[in-house]
């Protein structure tokens, strides 16, 4: 592997930081909402894409968007709409990672997505299953805006930091069990609900925009070692002052 | 995942039969009954019960099929310990295939032996920060459900959920409020939140105030969260 030092080096420190960071959200007391923003977060940060969503079962028959890059309204309606058609649906249902290299040659296989991905501007997209023990639980998406297949290696690394995600998603108890997946999914999508009431909140309160209000929540809950989803109970339950999570200055423990 | 037709057959009838059951005036009581009875008839439980718990703990129960999930419930709220309890104060389900087999509730597992009780699935009623009550499952002979049956029971659970929040909203306008939120519901969600700062006023308060602004405008209550998200609407707007 003659590979010349800086690129390399410079990847594997990228690499290095996306799992030093997904593992930093698994310590102790750990939320699944923080840990999949982190890993889409990684995503865009790693490889060429330009956003990154994560999907997962609502255990009633749909997919639920739990974390995007981006709040761009426009991009969260189109990863909702793999909900009924699409990469990760396929991905979902498959367990197996679905790649379209030309998101425009797809509009029979997906009319709606591939006119609305194309509407965005996005050339290629890519989905790869959380999966642990062959029961699939959501699907990671990738947009990019270059033509053309994911590179097998950027594929992998994606595939081990799904894992991992899954991993954390499963491990607070015995992973093997279908009623503790039931418990941390469904508690999951409540949290989800919790943690965008409180970004209304914060973002009515301190004339924010959504994902400044959804960063400050992030680092509150972080420079006080608590629970993203439980920061923004209380937010939104009245027990902490939107002003005290506005005002507080973060502490980057780097 | 198993085949979702059955479920959302028999969460559809639910349905029909909750808005049948609040739009005669016929209160919650009834609707209460309807949800537990659903539970009964279409999974594999032996009885239902649904408890609804204030923010200080204090518990009313609302319904229970027989005597054998009453005295779940009470003797769990009076222990203050169980997987009923437990499943309110953490926001999330708690789901007990074998009773037998579980040591987290030692006195309540005590005062239950003797009971024909296999299996316990307790289920939090909750809206994001919403916290609402809780619905209660048991069954004989102990075991998991189904990818089917769980996708039954979850969605029985929303229903109830979206009906004891709906029991404060005028007659007429129940059947629009038992309807499934719309699917880029994370608006209405920001919207709730943006009334909780602007009035002071708890989330159900202000998811409340947000449907009735839109039943009230005629307009769909996600054209009114995105106007507040986008800032073309204040929410001073909807004050009542």
């Amino acid at each position: 592997m003659g590979q010349s030092a800086d690129p390399g080096m410079a990847r594997e420190t990228r690499l290095l930081h996306a799992f030093v960071d997904l593992a930093d959200t698994l310590v102790d007391d750990y939320d699944i909402v923080d840990v999949l923003h982190q890993l889409v977060e990684s995503c865009v940060d790693l490889f060429d894409a330009t956003a990154a969503g994560l999907l997962l079962s609502d255990q009633r028959g749909g997919l639920e968007l739990l974390a995007s890059s981006s709040e761009q309204s426009r991009l969260l309606e189109l990863f909702q709409l793999q909900a009924d058609e699409g990469p990760c649906l396929d991905c979902f249902r498959t367990g197996e990672p679905v790649s379209a290299p030309d998101i425009g040659a797809e509009s029979t296989r997906w009319p709606r997505f591939s006119a609305q991905a194309v509407d965005q501007g996005f050339l290629a997209v890519h989905a790869v299953p959380l999966r642990l023990r062959g029961q699939t639980i959501g699907a990671l998406n990738l947009f990019a805006t270059r033509l053309g297949p994911m590179h097998p290696q950027d594929l992998r690394v994606a595939r081990a930091l799904a894992d991992t995600a899954t991993i954390g998603i499963l491990q607070e108890r015995a992973i093997h069990r279908g009623e503790v997946l039931t418990e941390q999914l469904q508690a999951a999508l409540n949290n989800r609900i919790t943690i965008e009431q409180a970004k209304g909140v914060l973002a009515h309160a301190g004339d924010l925009d959504m994902s400044e209000a959804f960063q400050l929540l992030r680092q509150y809950g972080r420079a006080n070692s608590t629970r993203l989803s439980e920061i923004a109970h209380r937010v939104v339950t009245g027990t902490l002052a939107p002003g005290v999570v506005i005002n507080h200055s973060p502490v980057r423990a780097d | 995942m198993g085949e979702p037709l059955d479920a959302q057959a028999a969460v559809a009838a639910l349905r029909r039969s909750l808005v049948a059951a609040l739009g005669d005036g016929a209160g919650g009581a009834d609707a209460v009954a309807r949800v537990c009875q659903a539970c009964v008839q279409a999974l594999p439980v032996d009885g239902a019960a649904i408890s609804v718990i204030d923010g200080a703990g204090n518990r009313e129960l609302l319904h229970a099929s027989d005597e054998i999930i009453r005295r779940v419930e009470s003797v769990q709220f009076t222990l203050g310990e169980g997987p009923c309890v437990d499943t309110f104060r953490a926001r999330r389900p708690v789901l007990v295939p074998d009773l037998a087999g579980a040591t987290a509730w030692p006195v309540f597992a005590a005062e239950m032996a003797g009971q024909p009780i296999g299996a316990i699935f307790a289920f939090p009623i909750q809206h994001g920060a919403i916290g609402i009550g809780a619905m209660d499952l048991y069954r004989r002979a102990p075991g998991w459900l189904t990818d089917d049956e769980l996708a039954t029971a979850l969605g029985i659970v929303d229903l109830a959920a979206m009906a004891l929040l709906g029991t404060q909203v005028a007659g007429g306008q129940i059947d629009a409020w038992l309807a499934p939120l719309p699917r880029h519901r994370r608006e209405v969600h920001q919207a709730t939140g943006m009334l909780i700062a602007e009035f002071g006023i708890p989330a159900e308060q202000a998811l409340a105030r947000l449907r009735l602004y839109a039943f009230s405008t005629g307009t769909l209550i996600e054209d009114v969260a995105h106007a507040l998200t986008q800032r073309r609407l204040h929410p001073a707007e909807l004050d009542t």
